[in-house]
């Protein structure tokens, strides 16, 4: 008796509230390899090795961040990462705000197909382009330098950078910007009073979506690049992993912690602008 | 490029048609390596597929602390592929991972995840699936969300089941989103590359070297150039051909 009961409570409780099991599931599998990588990166070297499994590390200590802080070239690493992603962002989210907005207010020839086309170097797969895109770079004598790696990684943000933007544009009603066309507005005035202060969600997601492309970019800086001094961290993570042996686990997760961290804290800053 | 013979070592690249084309089809290597590509991209659709639809139906259903858990599901999306791969690495490792420990704990024999083909394969696909599935969820999200609520109601006032209302009217009316996500989880893991390579780097043996891997080795380990082109433009075949498959199946229209 009791135990039926229990399987019909149960039962409705699952029938009511079925939602919170993949949510649970959601839970579990999103934050379990963060908070092990997170938890290991605290301890000294001998205590991952430990059984039983500890959470809160015995010993917390920083020595695995202050060693990574430490790691000869780190900051140039960092430099390069933070310098690429944010050039490329503010040149493609430019390029993406003027593109869009053509596309969602004037009417001009072939405007269907070249949005289609502008996705093209979205589909085409990044790991198959390394190829011609080497050879090319190469010819033109730029492998090894900042402006072969922001070019790419602009071209790579731009397409759907502006299929969004344009989407989010020819939302916003037309009176605002002919009201300001009546005062005497030119286009880039409209642009500037008008359009981006309405549209800044949609430019804040654009500019969250470019930044963590040239933030996470890897094969493109794997391929080319050969110096040290141009590697950016997700390469150095790469290459730290191999010349470790895989044996100083608390430095290398330190490591990516403080790979992942700082696009991190920028999207739970802008999470409720999105 | 894929037609020419293009080493660094020569200065000229002569035209050799559709060689390299044979030369891989007869390769054992990049046979094995287009099976993987295939199981992989199986696999990593349809888990990737399942949890994206699950995780997107359970945040529409959940009004209370939805917006937690929808910007928790995005996290994953932030974060390197180098970074993923080296975490589940670190979870799925021999001695110190965590799957072990617990395996250890409860008795059970630990298993060397990584040295073992099928074992890797399948954390391979478990990384993948972890890193591509957030981008997937969201886009389903926004499907289910711009179906009209009231039809639901009307649904449920007619007595249509649960089951019936996600069959006959939520699965047919995000068909189009279905669509869109299906060709990104699909792309994302025939191109997956940044994830495998620090994960398993193709091994043990070749068992886990898909064809974005296989292309990386021939190009710029061997430096055969145009060997690897032709690898991408297979690789680029399967996306073109499977995305055609879903937008007919998904009747995705694009106009719009």
């Amino acid at each position: 008796m009791a135990t039926s009961s229990i399987f019909h409570n149960i039962r409705t409780w699952l029938s009511n509230r079925w939602y919170w099991v993949p949510l649970f599931v959601l839970l579990i599998w999103t934050i379990t390899p963060l908070v092990w990588a997170v938890s290991a990166s605290f301890k000294d070297a001998m205590e991952v090795y430990q059984t039983p499994v500890t959470l809160i590390p015995n010993h917390f200590n920083l020595d695995n961040y202050i060693r990574v802080f430490e790691y000869p070239n780190f900051w140039r690493y960092l430099f390069n990462s933070v310098f690429l992603a944010i050039t490329t962002t503010i040149i493609a989210v430019v390029i993406s705000i003027l593109a869009g907005y053509a596309f969602a207010r004037y009417a001009f020839r072939f405007r269907h197909i070249l949005l289609i086309i502008i996705l093209v170097p979205r589909i085409i797969p990044r790991a198959s382009i390394i190829v011609p895109l080497f050879t090319g770079i190469a010819a033109l004598g730029m492998l090894d330098s900042y402006l072969s790696l922001i070019l790419t990684y602009t071209a790579t943000a731009i397409p759907l950078a502006t299929w969004i933007l344009a989407g989010f544009f020819k939302v916003i009603p037309k009176a605002l910007e002919e009201a300001a066309q009546i005062d005497g507005a030119k286009p880039w005035q409209i642009i500037w009073y008008v359009v981006i202060p309405i549209s800044l969600p949609a430019i804040i997601t654009v500019s969250i979506f470019s930044l963590r492309e040239a933030w996470n970019e890897f094969p493109f800086v794997l391929a080319f690049t050969s110096s040290q001094e141009m590697r950016t961290l997700p390469y150095q993570l790469f290459m730290l992993k191999d010349s470790m042996g895989m044996q100083d686990w608390p430095m290398v997760l330190a490591f990516t912690i403080v790979t992942i961290l700082p696009l991190l804290i920028l999207y739970i800053i802008f999470e409720n602008a999105l | 490029m894929s037609l020419y013979d293009i080493r660094l070592s020569f200065g000229a690249a002569p035209f050799i048609g559709l060689e390299n084309y044979l030369y891989l089809f007869t390769d054992e290597v990049f046979l094995n390596s287009l099976i993987i590509s295939l199981v992989f991209v199986f696999g990593s659709v349809v888990l990737g597929l399942v949890l994206a639809l699950s995780f997107a139906l359970s945040l529409y259903k959940c009004k209370r602390t939805g917006n937690f858990y929808k910007a928790l599901s995005l996290v994953p999306y932030l974060i390197s592929g180098i970074a993923t791969a080296i975490m589940f690495r670190f979870l799925f490792s021999g001695d110190v991972g965590l799957i072990n420990m617990i395996l250890s704990t409860l008795g059970i024999d630990t298993i060397n995840f990584l040295a073992e083909p099928l074992w890797a394969l399948l954390i391979c696909i478990l990384a993948n699936v972890w890193f591509v599935c957030p981008f997937a969820t969201l886009v389903l999200l926004s499907g289910i969300q711009s179906v009209d609520p009231e039809l639901f109601d009307s649904a449920k006032i007619d007595g249509a089941h649960r089951f019936h209302i996600l069959r006959k009217i939520i699965l047919p009316l995000i068909a189009p989103m279905m669509g869109i996500s299906l060709i990104w989880l699909s792309f994302a893991s025939f191109n997956m590359f940044d994830v495998i390579l620090p994960l398993t780097n193709g091994g043990p043996g070749r068992t886990t070297e898909v064809m974005a891997l296989y292309m990386y080795k021939v190009a710029f380990g061997e430096l055969q150039y145009s060997l690897g082109s032709a690898v991408m433009v297979i690789i680029l075949l399967f996306n073109v051909i499977t995305s055609v498959i879903y937008l007919k199946v998904f009747n995705v229209n694009y106009s719009d």
